[in-house]
């Protein structure tokens, strides 16, 4: 009897096993993700020597402003942000999900500054740019896009 | 042959301590990694950016009340620190598991995964259907007459061979998706430099370690190739025990200049390579400790060796 409980057991793990290991090969073998398992495709692609990104610039009195993922919109990070941001423009309609995510990308950053102390300047405007930069080393992170190309523009719905 | 190499793999006897020192460290850790956890903001996001993954897609839409998040969040911390503790345990490791997966995949539905957190969730989900409560738990300790079996047992290795091998092969995962999308040529000089400083513009590393790593192009090479390689080395360490020791540090080692020059913290990853310490080697030196105060004593009476030699049994 005991035997008997035993061996279910062990036939028993040994399925859990075999799932689990078949889900996380599976997405190993054909570069799907399927999450918590995954291909895990991180930095895997060839990165051209000439980085093109999004960025979001904010337009107050003062001009425009770079802002950032996680200090300007959070809970989103700069790599989220961007990626959504990129993938709303090539979707179906881009160009109006692209205006409502600027609009609540505008009411995120509001919600932000307004908890900040001092609060910075209000966003009359936010530009999302396509930006460039021919990488070389030496490069700090800091340098201005040697390109700059706007994609879509909100402005503030109380006309300030 | 193969059968008898399986159960060798999987199912070598171990102890209920093991484990349980296991799921001590291991839910101990990812309650303070995920202290910070806040997934309230998600609630202020607008519903263009829902593009839901896995099973979140059986939703209609994000979800909108804060509050109910709020005290997911709360549950889900509170589950993690009562596994630790082994108390209530069998629903706290449930509970921990189904709202891991719930709390730390609802971020990845806005856009992009993050490949930090799918580890975690599959730790939990394998812990949860582990017998890692039968040892050095609260419940055991209140409820004595309830004791199972607690000799060694292949139940309470697999669940830790599981979680070891499901770590190693995110790993070799990241190795074989470098050379299936960017082939060789991913390990060259120039394709690791524009990573490093491409980064610098596209993320906020908390140093200009990548900015002066990449000017020397032999340090790029290298690390591109070192890369792939100790990614890859994942699944042989699997078997060979030797490699495994230099592949775990080559990993950490990796992980750790991710973080420095990258910006990108695998801060949950910690609890990974805490599965491989021999945490029941520790435990049973410290009980030791605890139990002779000859030995306790032991370290002071070395130091004092210019000095007269305590007493047997005397502390100080």
């Amino acid at each position: 009897m005991e035997g008997q409980k035993n061996s279910f057991r062990w036939r028993l793990a040994s399925l859990a096993i075999v799932g689990l290991l078949a889900a996380a090969g599976f997405d190993i073998v054909t570069g799907l993700e399927h999450w918590p398992f995954g291909s895990y495709p991180m930095y895997s692609l060839l990165y051209p020597q000439q980085l093109s990104w999004l960025r979001l610039y904010g337009v107050t009195n003062r001009g425009e402003i770079l802002l950032r993922g996680e200090r300007d919109f959070a809970p989103f990070d700069e790599a989220r942000l961007t990626v959504a941001l990129e993938r709303l423009a090539r979707a179906p309609g881009g160009d109006q999900k692209l205006d409502q995510a600027l609009r609540n990308l505008m009411r995120l950053h509001g919600r932000l500054e307004a908890r900040r102390s001092p609060a910075g300047p209000p966003l009359r405007a936010l530009r999302l740019y396509a930006v460039r930069w021919v990488l070389r080393p030496g490069f700090e992170g800091s340098e201005s896009p040697q390109e700059r190309t706007l994609v879509a523009e909100v402005t503030d719905e109380a006309g300030r | 042959m193969i059968l008898r190499g399986w159960r060798r793999y999987w199912f070598t006897p171990e102890t209920a301590e093991y484990l349980a020192l296991i799921r001590l460290v291991c839910y101990g850790l990812l309650f303070l990694i995920y202290l910070p956890l806040d997934d309230r903001g998600w609630t202020q996001v607008s519903r263009v950016f829902w593009m839901p993954i896995s099973a979140f897609r059986i939703l209609s839409g994000p979800p909108r009340d804060p509050a109910l998040i709020g005290i997911l969040q709360i549950l889900w911390k509170v589950s993690l620190l009562t596994s630790a503790l082994g108390l209530v345990s069998r629903c706290s490791m449930a509970l921990a598991a189904a709202l891991g997966f719930f709390l730390l995949g609802l971020p990845n539905c806005f856009g992009k995964i993050h490949h930090i957190d799918g580890f975690p969730v599959l730790l939990l989900l394998v812990l949860a259907l582990s017998r890692a409560s039968d040892a050095l738990s609260l419940d055991r300790a209140w409820r004595p007459k309830r004791k199972p079996n607690t000799g060694p047992s292949a139940g309470y290795g697999s669940p830790v061979r599981l979680a070891q091998t499901l770590f190693l092969l995110v790993f070799f995962a990241a190795g074989v998706s470098k050379l299936r999308n960017g082939g060789l040529a991913w390990m060259t000089a120039d394709n690791m430099r524009a990573i490093w400083l491409g980064e610098l513009f596209t993320h906020t590393p908390p140093t200009a370690l990548g900015a002066w790593l990449s000017k020397p192009a032999w340090l790029s090479q290298f690390a591109a190739v070192a890369t792939v390689l100790v990614e890859l080395s994942a699944l042989p360490a699997l078997f060979v025990r030797r490699l495994r020791v230099l592949t775990l540090v080559g990993l950490l080692v990796m992980q750790v200049f991710i973080a420095l020059m990258l910006g990108v913290y695998f801060t949950p990853h910690l609890v990974g390579y805490a599965l491989f310490l021999p945490w029941e080697r520790y435990y049973s030196r410290s009980a030791a400790a605890r139990r002779s105060p000859r030995h306790r004593c032991a370290p002071r009476l070395r130091r004092r060796a210019h000095g007269p030699p305590r007493p047997a049994g005397e502390c100080g």
